[in-house]
């Protein structure tokens, strides 16, 4: 079985036949979800943070949660439009990661004392990602596969990964060890996202144009909710810059 | 209902699931553990055990859609992450039934024509009514025939094979523990935040009675297909034969060695529809007496 970080050199085919399996999910995550606490090592002691830590901390979890949440629902939604059962099962295995992102996310904003995180997440959310939510929410909805699986495993997740990995250069130990840990399922999710939409553009080309658009459409959304959230938590400008074309990397990979 | 949902988080089910029961497994079994060669060797008894897995790989590819369909209707974030982990569930037994039957014998580029040609129209039409709910977004009816009925019976069904299996096939019977522990969990689920849900929408009702009816008459009609095949008189009397006197399984008080298919069939559908009754009534819904195929 081939380990987590190695699914972006792995050959096409054996991608299709280990990793949207079950057991590869079961394999990966028993490697770094053992013996957790919510989501992060229970013997990572907890820093008291400043009162305006505690603010620009939970104003970071409160977008992420509308990301994961989005995910989560997106990933669901398109079980039913997987073209084979390996991409559902495969798709079964985000949905359960995505539930526990936000399942993570939520307690990490009850354990910081934050009394309501469903009324905070209301307050709190840019408008950027409640926007990237709708659109790629709609792209489900409407049964647009390889449109839906570029804002979502490509679009999202590559936004999610810097912006995690920016969080991950200023945030207290918990919140970090937490979110490395869902960087890893990120990871994954990542490297499912390219490979499909890789197959897709192998098998009808003409859709480029079509995914490119989506792609201009949502790059503002994703560029603009990783800013703020990164600006929000204080990370350096050289920091931001760097991570930011990191995204536009993961996307331009794909040559679109 | 936080409570009750607490015991159904991600944290709870990485616990007792992954890192819990299936620990160390493979396809849902011991490593090293293998079909029988009396089974493999025999063509009807082979025969009879890829149809029966047939079953289970469209049940439970049902199953799989109706979970994820129905985390987007789910009206609460603590459903939505229980039901992605029934959904990873699902996907799993689809995964694990569909390896046996490649461990059968079935060749991977005849999967989906062997599974049209075996799947029982009546199991289609079942699913079919649920898929219909999960379609529209009907959270209550959907998790009732999803998490209630179609649940119920595989529970059910599941627990028969397993003590038929115990002594004959190790195997297939440690991939049905592992599954049935599953669906305790998702019936358990089920009968806990349906209950809630129909108390605050009782005009619900009359549409969840009809759909539990209509979805238990044609889980009769697979049960009556399956038992009233005449290959089954055959592949049952071939099965005792192999397993002798002193391996007979019980279930349910019953003596199993000891029944007619037909009386088999009765045992089970009995057994599931008297559970039907017991978890609905649990819920505040009147079970609805099926037509009998």
């Amino acid at each position: 079985m081939s380990e987590v970080g190695e699914v972006h050199d792995l050959d096409p085919e054996v991608f299709e036949r280990e990793v949207r399996t079950f057991d590869h999910w079961f394999g990966a995550v028993q490697d770094y979800l053992s013996d957790l606490e919510h989501g992060h090592r229970a013997d990572i002691a907890s820093e008291e943070l400043a009162a305006d830590e505690v603010d620009r901390l939970t104003t970071a979890l409160c977008n992420y949660a509308v990301a994961e949440t989005a995910a989560l629902e997106a990933s669901s939604g398109l079980v039913r439009l997987a073209p084979n059962h390996a991409s559902k099962i495969f798709l079964a295995t985000q949905a359960v990661d995505e539930a526990r992102h936000v399942e993570v996310i939520l307690q990490r904003l009850e354990d910081i004392g934050v009394e309501d995180p469903a009324a905070e997440i209301e307050r709190r959310a840019n408008p950027a990602v409640r926007e990237f939510k709708n659109r790629l929410l709609y792209l489900v909805d409407s049964n647009q596969w390889d449109l839906a699986i570029f804002a979502q495993n490509v679009s999202l997740e590559a936004m999610e990964f810097s912006a995690f990995r920016a969080h991950a250069t200023v945030g207290d130990p918990v919140t970090c060890d937490m979110l490395e840990r869902m960087l890893r399922d990120e990871r994954r999710h990542l490297g499912f996202g390219e490979n499909e939409i890789a197959r897709c553009l192998r098998t009808d080309p003409s859709r480029g144009a079509q995914i490119a658009s989506v792609k201009n459409e949502l790059e503002s959304l994703a560029i603009n909710t990783f800013e703020y959230t990164a600006k929000e938590l204080e990370v350096e400008s050289d920091t931001i810059t760097k991570l930011g074309r990191d995204y536009r990397d993961a996307v331009e990979r794909l040559g679109l | 209902m936080t409570n009750f949902l607490d015991a159904y988080s991600i944290q709870y089910w990485l616990e007792s699931c992954p890192q819990g029961y299936l620990e160390q497994t493979e396809f849902g079994h011991e490593a090293g553990q293998k079909e029988p060669d009396a089974l493999l060797s025999d063509p009807l008894l082979r025969e009879q055990a890829i149809r029966v897995t047939c079953q289970l790989v469209s049940g439970e590819r049902a199953a799989l859609a109706a979970s994820s369909g129905l985390i987007n209707a789910a009206p609460d974030e603590a459903s939505k992450r229980f039901l992605a982990t029934q959904t990873l569930d699902e996907a799993r037994h689809v995964e694990i039934f569909t390896q046996r039957l490649y461990d059968l014998g079935v060749k991977k580029d005849e999967l989906e024509s062997v599974l049209a040609d075996k799947t029982n129209p009546n199991l289609a039409q079942f699913a079919e009514i649920l898929l219909e709910k999960v379609d529209k977004k009907d959270f209550v009816s959907g998790v009732v025939g999803q998490n209630i009925v179609l649940e119920g019976m595989a529970f059910t069904v599941f627990e028969m094979l397993e003590a038929s299996n115990k002594a004959l096939n190790p195997k297939f019977a440690k991939i049905l523990s592992g599954t049935i522990a599953d669906e305790r969990r998702h019936v358990g689920f089920g009968e806990n935040r349906i209950g809630a849900l129909i108390s605050q929408h009782p005009e619900k009702k009359p549409e969840v009675e009809a759909m539990q009816r209509d979805m238990s008459y044609f889980m009769l009609a697979t049960f009556a297909d399956q038992f009233r095949n005449p290959e089954m008189r055959e592949e049952i009397k071939a099965s005792r034969e192999k397993a002798g006197e002193e391996q007979q399984a019980s279930w349910q008080g019953a003596k199993l060695g000891d029944m007619e298919p037909e009386e088999l069939e009765n045992l089970l559908a009995d057994t599931v529809l008297g559970e039907f009754k017991q978890r609905l009534s649990r819920v505040g819904i009147d079970y609805q007496t099926p037509a009998r195929p």
